[in-house]
This record gives C-alpha cells, sequence and structure tokens, in this order.
C-alpha cells in the first residue's frame, strides 16, 4: 500500500513537474473563486453603510420638519 | 417560437431578471464542476496508464490542455459580447465581457505555466518561441489589456465599452500574430515543436480529458455568474432592487 | 488640416527633436553593454534599430491627442461635419512625418554604428517605411481609446505589444533576410499588405475608438 502511494507521489520521477502544474492549476483557480466572494461582501457592506445613512438622514431631516411645526421644540434640540 | 427567443433574451438582459438567474444558475454549474473536475483528476492521475515515451510526465496534459482550450472560448466568448455591447450598448453584455477577462487570463496563466513545467523534462526547455505558445503569451497581454483599459476609465460602463473594443481589435490580431510567428519560426528554425505527435490518445486518456474539459467549462459557467452577480450590485447601487436586496430587514 | 498639424508640429521643433536623441541615445548603449565585436554587432543591428525606432515612436504617440484635448479642439473635430475618419487619417499622417520620418532619416546612421553591411541597409529602409506607418495607425487607435482616462503610458505599451508583434517579425525577418543573402521580398510583401489593410480600416477603428472614449 504504501509503495504505491510512493509510486502515486513520485509519478514516474516527474513529481517536481506535474505536482507544480496541478497545484497552479487548483490554486489559480481556488483564487478566482474567492473574488468574486470577497468582492460581493465589500459591495453590500458599502450598500448597506449608505442605505443607512440616507435614512438616518431621512430621519433627521423628518424630525426637523416636524420641530419645525412646534416652535418651542427647536430650541431644545439645539442644546 | 421565433419570437419568444427574443422576447426571452430580452427579458433576462435585464439585469435583477439575470442577478436571479445567475443566482440559481451557479450552484448547479459549481456542483457539477466539482464532481466532474474530481471524476476527471481521478481518472487524469489514477486510471489513466502513463504514456508509452512520456511516462507520467505526459499527464500535465489533463490541466493544460483544457486550459488552453478555455483560454480561446472564454475570448471568443469576450469578443462576441463585447461586440453586443459596443453595438447595442447592453449593460448585461458589458458586464460579460469585463467578467470574463479576469476568469480567462486566469486560464491563460494556468496554460502558459503547465506548458512549460511540461516543456523543461519534454524538450528540456521552459520555454521556446514556437508559435502556439508565442499566441498564448499574446493572448495574456491581451487579457491584461482589456482588464488595465477598463479599470482605467473613471466611468465603469464607459471603461467596458472602450475595452471591449480593444478585444474586437484583438480577436482579428490573434491569426495574424499565429501566422506571423509560424513563419518567422520557420526562417529561424527548421522544425517546431510538435506537441500531441501522430499517435492517437487511448480512450484512457481520452476519456478525463474530456471530463475535465466539461468541468472547466462549468467552472467557467459559474465564475462568470458570480462574477456577474456581485459586478451588477456595483453597478445598479443606486436601483430600488438592490436596496430591496442589501437590506432585508428594514431599519426599525 | 494637415497644415495645421504641421505648423502646430513646426512650433514645437523641441518635441520631434526629442525621439530622435532618444534613438541616439538607446544605440550607442548597446555597444558598451554587449561589447564592441563587429560580428556580434552585425548580427543583431537590424532587430536593435527596429526595436530602437518602435520605443521612439511609443513615446511620441503618448502624446497623440494631449493638446488636442486641453484645448477642446477634439470635440470640435468629433462633431465637424467632415468624416471624421478622414480627419484622423490626417492626423495619424501628421504624426507619422513629424515622429516617423526623422527617426528614418536618422536610422542608416544608427544601423552604421552597429555596422550593419552597407547593401542591407536599403532594405532596413523600406522595412521602416513600412512598419512605422502601421505603427502609427495601431497606436492611434489605442491613443483614441485611451483619450478619456488618466495618462497611463505603460497600459499604450501593454496593449499596443501584442497588436505591433507581426509588423516586427516582418521588418526584422526582412532585414535578416537580406543579410543572409537569402529573398526578402516576401516579408515586406507581408508587410505592405497589412499596412494597406490598416491604412483603410484603421482611421474608422480610430474615429469608432474615438467616439466611444470621449462620449459616455
Amino acid at each position: 500500500m504504501s509503495g504505491s502511494w510512493q509510486a502515486f507521489l513520485d509519478m514516474g520521477g516527474y513529481a517536481a513537474y506535474v505536482w507544480p502544474a496541478y497545484a497552479v492549476f487548483l490554486a489559480v483557480l481556488l483564487g478566482d473563486s474567492l473574488v468574486p466572494t470577497l468582492r460581493r461582501h465589500r459591495i453590500v457592506q458599502e450598500l448597506r453603510a449608505r442605505l443607512v445613512r440616507q435614512a438616518v438622514r431621512q430621519d433627521a431631516a423628518h424630525a426637523a420638519t416636524g420641530n419645525e411645526s412646534g416652535a418651542t421644540a427647536a430650541p431644545s434640540r439645539s442644546t | 417560437m421565433t419570437r419568444w427567443i427574443p422576447l426571452w433574451l430580452h427579458r433576462l438582459s435585464s439585469p435583477p431578471t439575470f442577478y436571479r438567474f445567475a443566482g440559481a444558475v451557479w450552484p448547479w454549474a459549481m456542483g457539477l464542476a466539482l464532481v466532474a473536475g474530481a471524476i476527471g483528476l481521478y481518472g487524469a492521475l489514477v486510471l489513466a496508464p502513463p504514456d508509452y515515451q512520456q511516462g507520467d510526465a505526459y499527464r500535465i496534459i489533463f490541466i493544460h490542455v483544457p486550459s488552453a482550450w478555455m483560454s480561446m472560448f472564454i475570448y471568443a466568448v469576450m469578443a462576441v459580447a463585447s461586440f453586443v455591447a459596443v453595438v447595442w450598448r447592453i449593460k448585461l453584455a458589458e458586464v460579460v465581457a469585463m467578467q470574463s477577462a479576469p476568469i480567462g487570463a486566469a486560464f491563460t496563466f494556468i496554460t502558459l505555466v503547465s506548458g512549460s513545467l511540461w516543456g523543461k523534462p519534454m524538450w528540456g526547455t521552459w520555454w521556446t518561441w514556437d508559435a502556439r505558445l508565442t499566441s498564448e503569451l499574446v493572448l495574456l497581454f491581451l487579457y491584461l489589456g482589456v482588464i488595465g483599459l477598463y479599470h482605467a476609465f473613471e466611468d465603469r460602463r464607459q471603461g467596458a465599452r472602450a475595452a471591449g473594443f480593444l478585444a474586437i481589435i484583438g480577436i482579428i490580431n490573434v491569426p495574424i500574430v499565429h501566422f506571423s510567428v509560424n513563419w518567422w519560426n520557420t526562417l529561424h528554425q527548421g522544425s517546431t515543436i510538435n506537441f500531441f505527435g501522430t499517435s492517437k490518445i487511448a480512450a484512457d486518456m481520452l476519456w478525463p480529458l474530456l471530463v475535465l474539459t466539461l468541468a472547466t467549462k462549468l467552472y467557467y459557467v459559474a465564475s462568470l455568474c458570480r462574477r456577474a452577480r456581485a459586478d451588477l450590485l456595483a453597478l445598479e447601487g443606486n436601483k430600488a432592487w438592490v436596496h430591496e436586496l442589501v437590506a432585508p430587514e428594514p431599519a426599525p | 488640416m494637415l497644415r495645421r498639424e504641421l505648423l502646430l508640429a513646426w512650433r514645437r521643433r523641441g518635441d520631434i527633436a526629442m525621439p530622435v536623441l532618444y534613438a541616439v541615445l538607446v544605440t550607442v548603449l548597446f555597444p558598451f553593454a554587449l561589447g564592441p565585436e563587429d560580428t556580434l554587432l552585425q548580427r543583431i543591428a537590424g532587430g536593435i534599430v527596429l526595436v530602437t525606432v518602435l520605443l521612439a515612436m511609443l513615446l511620441t504617440l503618448d502624446a497623440m491627442f494631449t493638446s488636442d484635448i486641453e484645448d477642446g479642439s477634439l470635440e470640435q473635430l468629433v462633431l465637424s461635419p467632415q468624416p471624421l475618419a478622414l480627419l484622423l487619417g490626417m492626423k495619424i499622417l501628421a504624426h507619422w512625418l513629424t515622429s516617423a520620418l526623422p527617426l528614418i532619416v536618422i536610422a542608416p546612421l544608427l544601423a552604421a554604428m552597429l555596422h550593419l553591411p552597407g547593401p542591407v541597409i536599403p532594405v532596413l529602409l523600406l522595412a521602416l517605411l513600412l512598419a512605422t506607418p502601421l505603427l502609427s495607425l495601431l497606436g492611434a487607435i489605442l491613443v483614441a481609446l485611451t483619450a478619456g482616462t488618466r495618462r497611463s503610458g505603460m497600459l499604450l505599451a501593454l496593449m499596443l505589444l501584442p497588436l505591433c508583434m507581426p509588423a516586427v517579425i516582418f521588418a526584422a525577418g526582412a532585414v535578416a533576410a537580406a543579410q543572409q543573402g537569402l529573398p526578402w521580398l516576401a516579408p515586406i510583401s507581408w508587410l505592405a499588405a497589412i499596412l494597406v489593410l490598416a491604412i483603410a480600416f484603421a482611421p474608422l477603428a480610430c474615429a469608432g475608438a474615438l467616439r466611444i472614449a470621449l462620449d459616455a
């Protein structure tokens, strides 16, 4: 068993060429498949942050217009 | 019958529809690619007998040749999508063309490296200025040029069209390069290296090659779908469908 | 149009001299790097002159549309009633006359410095006469594509390299064949064929590229 395993790893003496070729193949494709995952994660984070910012701004604007109707509430916000 | 195919394509080319379509397709493509890849690699490394001339070194063919096919296939896809993008300005075609480029460059790189690793024990050299090798190198430069031009523009859609234009020029160029290098090489050295010889490939060696080719094709589909999905999110960041998508629970 | 371009170029005579100076400097460096043996220099002289001329032209390509973009005359060009491809063809011709022709004039001197045999020099000049317009035409397409981007000379080189490779191969092939006393007409005629195709289609492609790069 160990003998055949050895022979498999040895690749008939061409191990130094065969295995790096397969390693490059797998490594490059693995790297390629990680890129969209990372990019998607980054984009979603950015969009979420932007949406939250927009929501906060809208809330603030809404609160401001709501408070302007009641004249007494406006000074309390500025303090 | 002839009416609904264009209609279907038209519907599919709308970003939200394609986003959902690609989301449904890629897990299947990736799963099948992994299964086919595992079977193919097992066949390539274990079941296929050693070559009577090249010993076990020939096993590099099982990744080299599918990668080389993919590098050309993806370039063709990119050029066709670029043509559609430049002529009809369809956003999805731009996305497909530009997101294909990095995958194609990756396969071209694999082709060059594995070919180099194969060439060293077989011909005694890492590199030779053979027409095929040189064309492949030029292909890599073309991919890099397309990617570089795409990223040089501030406006991404404009960049996609400009880079697509370059891709179209490139596809005219590749046959000329191949021909000229062939001519040049016969001037300098009498014989060029014959990759596959005239001997027929045995069935034991052929089926892993075909299965791995299928695996790389499926992988491309999956990777393209995932890249296009991410790209569409970035491009359509101001549209309502993306907002609904990224914010599943509304803020209280 | 052609007159205007040439006039503009004449007002900046210094810019015309730059690529020539560059070519001379690069050619002078080679004997220092490789050693002054006549036989070695002779063998590689044709290739060195070709590559040097190519690189010198690459320097000038980058600036092809710069001043026109800065003063807005490029947009006028795109909007003008005359066919854009024709106007751009004139512009490319002007570029060739101002940047490539001086290099071709100086090329025999460079070749002589590297001991290229006298009978080969006419072939070298013929090859340059056919290869440099090709470079101008191909380069113009790529420069037009990058017209809307930040300046990036390296990107231009990366894009031009694959496209100009056939031109270099055939031009160098003709020189090498002439040097070995072989018939050199075949590569020259291939070069001429490619050039004719490029003259027919490159201005059109250049116009298309410019339209893409300028209007978003």
